[in-house]
């Protein structure tokens, strides 16, 4: 149900349209020499350069995606064949992983001819390869720009905004993406996964259960379906999904965990207990399943196993705040106050902004005479724990109360 | 002490009749451990609720249940709320309501008699005997402006406020908003002080206009207000009553005060007093004598819950749960807040114990104003009724349920609670936005029966009808070297291999009082073996054998009587107290 779409978009037969079953011949003679003041006349050495380059270095799959490259240039004699000669080089490099040597190729191909098919829906890729989403939707923004109704630029710059973080901007591009190919469920996974992280819940439920629609038993869908269900407080519905993605034939890893979280946020601890143990039985290294269970047990009163799961899951990533925290607080009542402050400041140096740990760690001070420290661990306490307003209650500023009806 | 013998066999005769005429009012069965029946009273909480979304609109509702006649009925005094605008009790609906209890399921509204109708916005009320004569008197807190109201002894009461030095505005912080108050004697000088719980700075004029959604108005979250400090006030005995609230050390503590609780949590002999602030941290303010009191609510753990974060303290109980002579603090919040529980571990300060004893996850959706602690089943084990409703106006948000049904939670043995809602009888009247709530004796048969408000509502009275036929004892304290409420006496019975404990606090819940005898649930002893009663005044006395099934009244010896009763009572009489006639055997 993941999304394939970047893998296929590498196709150059795709983002070049060039009809399938077209063929170029190693033995094709395009000519570059061309007379002198034309487009190709200036860089037909270096296009040559690099096709010897490469012709002689790669394997056959490359050879012939670099003679179809070369040779549609020639055949369409419309490109500035230096530029060709830039993004072929860039593709080339591309195909072998070097994609900040490809993406100078690509950048050195726009100089020469912007116009280039094709060109910056590379150059995006190649940035989304190495996680560079701004600069990537830079340039889909122009591919899409250059060709409003390319659906491939539509979907990249729909993707390479979530890779951004930009999910508002995500889900209005791979709205657009969507309603030309209504069918493609992985980009309406997308889409609905958009929704969800820019917190338009009620599009997000739509999307996802119209994919359970079409697939009822998708273990991914009704896992995020409880997700957004969650974030929109129908905190029973997503526990049903959440179960739901656990029956499922294919169960996706984390399904227990996300309804032990559920438990766990209900305050339903033995519940809670039971799902991260299932989670943790087919995925022993899940660090917060580890941490949440020990969360879980020391509110079970069970301190043994608590110490035991937390300390575990600190072996396997030691900056798990709670589980500092939670450990802080097993070696406080066991009287090691030494290694419970600690615990407390590691987890205040994990995330200062909480104001539990300083609390914690304020009592312990006072406990141990250390007057001073404590009084500005509550002094912060304090500071931090003012609390947002539930919902959406917010104080309009500058209004006289005397003008309103 | 008094001894006063009633023969106990017409006492029997008439509370069989007595008890019948309740249950045929309400017409309900008991089923789970604890319950309850509805009763109506022709009392509606208007608070003025406008479209401006005013926040006192929405923090109405005390009441008590008292005995302001001395006729052995308890009584019911609701406070009530005004014109927004004004302040003023514009209307007769407005007016604050005493009903008086004739014990056979009536309450006649004395109001007008009394003289208890009021003027200003009330919100809160205190009982308490200030001047010792015998007929409790009553404070009104309300919104910029309190009121004392002297019983007369006579069915009338008298507006005391400004002779007794309590109509004045804060030189600091103006006109207050308080929520209600204490009676407690805090330098045991045998004169019952007053502590007043003060809310939020608020001016109609200048609050914020805050919205739940676009042009959809409600009420401000406490953050966008001021706080304000609590005030103390030392009876001087002659009726009047002096300021101390800055030499004491109160002053130097504001808060958002939504709730007072009163006990000797360190049993030092003085009186601590604990306050539930709104989004902040909670005070207690540790009485250290001479008057001085200082605020420990971080170093006994009780500032906030075990999170960490300020959540919204409501009313509050703060009385012994688990039977270990060392009052616990029990107070309520709001949904995704969680009931807090405090455990009292001695001089290693509190423990919150709200996971643990199932309170969490039981109340993690509630939304709770009022929290009562009393054995309502009368099995040896304090329980918790909870009234409830959201502070928001109707039709805040579709995910928040404003009006709610109330709780009682099951005392289970010790640190464990059941919550009981429609198990209960709870369910038998629609959800509301609950408020106060004030609990007593109303009809006599040994189980406690509630009292609870609600904002734009008919209050509600829920008589007690829980099954199983558990023994009880009530204690009427009269203190002569201490107050004479006894408040502040600790109480320890022994009954059927068990120990319990209870003190003299007419404060409980939020903004309300219960001024009734000290309640213990004796499950199937018949008696209690023995009863020790620590006077605030120092003075320890001991009851031995004393007879279930009554209320038993206790004059304070005039000396240390440690050890003073080696006999059995015979089982109609009580030797030690007063059995009073309108209390009567099962």
């Amino acid at each position: 149900m993941r999304a394939e779409v970047l893998e296929r978009t590498w196709e150059p037969s795709s983002w070049l349209g060039i009809p399938a079953g077209w063929h170029a011949s190693p033995q094709n003679p395009c000519t570059l020499s061309a007379s002198p003041g034309s487009r190709f006349g200036r860089e037909d050495s270096r296009l040559s350069r690099y096709y010897i380059k490469y012709n002689g270095s790669k394997t056959d799959s490359m050879k012939s995606v670099l003679i179809l490259i070369a040779s549609v240039a020639c055949a369409w004699g419309a490109a500035d064949a230096g530029a060709l000669a830039e993004a072929t080089a860039g593709l080339g490099l591309a195909r072998e992983g070097k994609y900040e040597l490809a993406i100078s190729h690509y950048r050195a191909a726009i100089a020469l001819d912007p116009h280039l098919p094709g060109i910056y829906l590379n150059l995006g890729l190649a940035y989304m390869k190495l996680d560079r989403f701004p600069d990537a939707a830079a340039a889909f923004e122009q591919a899409a720009k250059a060709d409003p109704a390319s659906f491939q630029a539509r979907v990249l710059l729909g993707m390479s905004y979530y890779g951004c973080r930009r999910f508002d901007a995500a889900a209005v591009q791979l709205k657009l993406a969507v309603e030309q190919q209504p069918e493609n469920l992985e980009l309406r996974f997308k889409l609905a996964q958009s929704y969800l992280w820019s917190k338009q819940y009620g599009q997000a439920i739509e999307e996802f259960r119209a994919l359970l629609d079409k697939d009822p038993d998708s273990a991914p869908v009704h896992l995020l379906l409880g997700e957004v269900l969650d974030a929109a407080n129908q905190e029973e519905q997503a526990t049903a999904e959440f179960e739901a993605a656990v029956k499922a034939s294919h169960p996706e890893p984390e399904a227990h965990f996300a309804l032990g979280y559920m438990d766990w946020k209900q305050k339903r601890f033995e519940e809670a207990r039971r799902e991260f143990q299932a989670e943790l039985a087919s995925q022993p290294k899940h660090t917060q399943a580890l941490t949440y269970l020990g969360d879980t047990e020391l509110h079970l009163d069970a301190a043994k196993d608590a110490e035991e799961h937390l300390r575990l899951a600190l072996s396997l990533e030691a900056n798990i705040r709670l589980a500092h925290l939670d450990l802080g607080i097993l070696l406080a009542a066991r009287n090691d106050d030494a290694g419970a402050a600690d615990h407390f400041r590691e987890a205040i140096r994990l995330d200062a902004t909480k104001p539990d740990a300083h609390y914690r760690l304020g009592r312990l001070l006072r406990s141990m005479g250390r007057e001073q420290e404590a009084d500005a661990e509550f002094a912060k306490v304090k500071e931090l724990a003012k609390e947002e307003p539930q919902a959406p209650l917010i104080a309009l500023p500058g209004v006289d109360r005397k003008q309103l009806p | 002490m008094n001894g006063v013998p009633v023969p106990g066999r017409l006492v029997l005769a008439a509370a069989g009749l007595v008890a019948a005429m309740w249950a045929v009012a309400s017409g309900q069965n008991a089923e789970a451990p604890i319950h309850f029946v509805y009763h109506p009273i022709d009392f509606r909480l208007e608070s003025c609720e406008t479209p401006q979304r005013h926040a006192p609109e929405t923090m109405a509702g005390g009441v008590a249940v008292f005995d302001y006649n001395n006729d052995g009925h308890p009584d019911i005094f609701f406070t009530n709320g005004a014109d927004i605008e004004t302040l003023k009790k514009s209307s007769a609906k407005y007016f604050n309501r005493l009903f008086e209890n004739d014990g056979k399921g009536n309450f006649k509204d004395v109001t007008a008699k009394a003289g208890l109708a009021g003027t200003g916005y009330d919100t809160g009320v205190a009982i308490g005997d200030y001047d010792n004569d015998g007929y409790e008197d009553i404070f009104v807190g309300g919104v910029h402006g309190n009121h004392l109201y002297h019983n007369n002894g006579d069915g009338t009461f008298t507006d005391v406020t400004a002779k007794a030095g309590l109509d004045r505005p804060d030189s600091q912080y103006g006109p207050l908003w308080s929520v209600g108050g204490a009676w407690v004697d805090v330098n045991n000088d045998g004169l019952l002080d007053l502590f007043v719980v003060n809310y939020l700075a608020w001016d109609i004029n200048t609050e914020p206009v805050c919205e739940a959604a676009p042009g959809k108005r409600d009420y401000c979250h406490p953050k966008f207000y001021k706080a304000t400090a609590n005030q103390l006030f030392l009876n001087n005995g002659d009726g009047t009553f002096r300021d101390v609230s800055a030499e004491s050390g109160i002053r130097a503590h504001p808060g958002k005060g939504m709730g007072v609780g009163i006990a000797d949590y360190d049993l030092d002999g003085l009186m601590d007093i604990f306050v539930t602030n709104d989004k902040m941290e909670n005070s207690l303010f540790h009485n250290r004598g001479g008057g001085k009191f200082e605020e420990v609510a971080f170093d006994a753990g009780v500032a906030l819950a075990e999170d960490g974060k300020f959540i919204s303290g409501m009313g509050v109980d703060f009385r012994d749960i688990d039977n270990d002579g060392l009052p616990d603090i029990a107070f309520v919040a709001l949904d995704n807040e969680t009931f807090p529980l405090f455990r009292n571990l001695g001089k290693r300060g509190f423990a919150d114990i709200t996971g643990s004893s199932g309170m969490a996850r039981q109340s993690l959706p509630m939304a709770g104003y009022s929290p009562t602690i009393a054995d309502f089943d009368n099995d040896g084990w304090k329980d918790i009724f909870v009234t409830r409703g959201h502070v928001q106006s109707l039709g805040y948000a579709s995910r928040v349920q404003v009006e709610q049904p109330n709780t009682v939670f099951r005392n289970l043995g010790g640190a464990r609670f059941q919550a009981l809602t429609g198990e209960a009888g709870l369910t038998a009247q629609p959800p509301s936005r609950h408020r106060g709530s004030a609990v007593g004796d109303l009809n006599g048969d040994g189980r406690l029966d509630v009292v609870v408000t609600a904002i734009g509502a008919p209050a509600e009275i829920w008589i007690n009808d829980s099954p199983g036929g558990n023994h009880w004892i009530e204690f009427a304290l009269e203190g002569t070297k201490s107050n004479r409420d006894g408040i502040g006496a600790r109480i320890k019975v022994t009954a059927g291999g068990s120990v319990q404990y209870n003190h003299v606090s007419f404060a409980a819940g939020y903004a309300s009082s219960s001024a009734g005898p000290t309640h213990f649930g004796l499950g199937a002893a018949k008696s209690a073996d023995l009863v020790e009663i620590r006077w605030p005044s120092g003075i320890v006395q001991e009851l031995r054998n004393v007879a279930a099934d009554r209320v038993v009244k206790v004059k304070e010896p005039p000396k240390l009587m440690r050890r003073a009763f080696f006999f059995t009572a015979p089982r109609e009489f009580t030797l030690c107290g007063e059995l009073h006639p309108s209390h009567r055997f099962r």
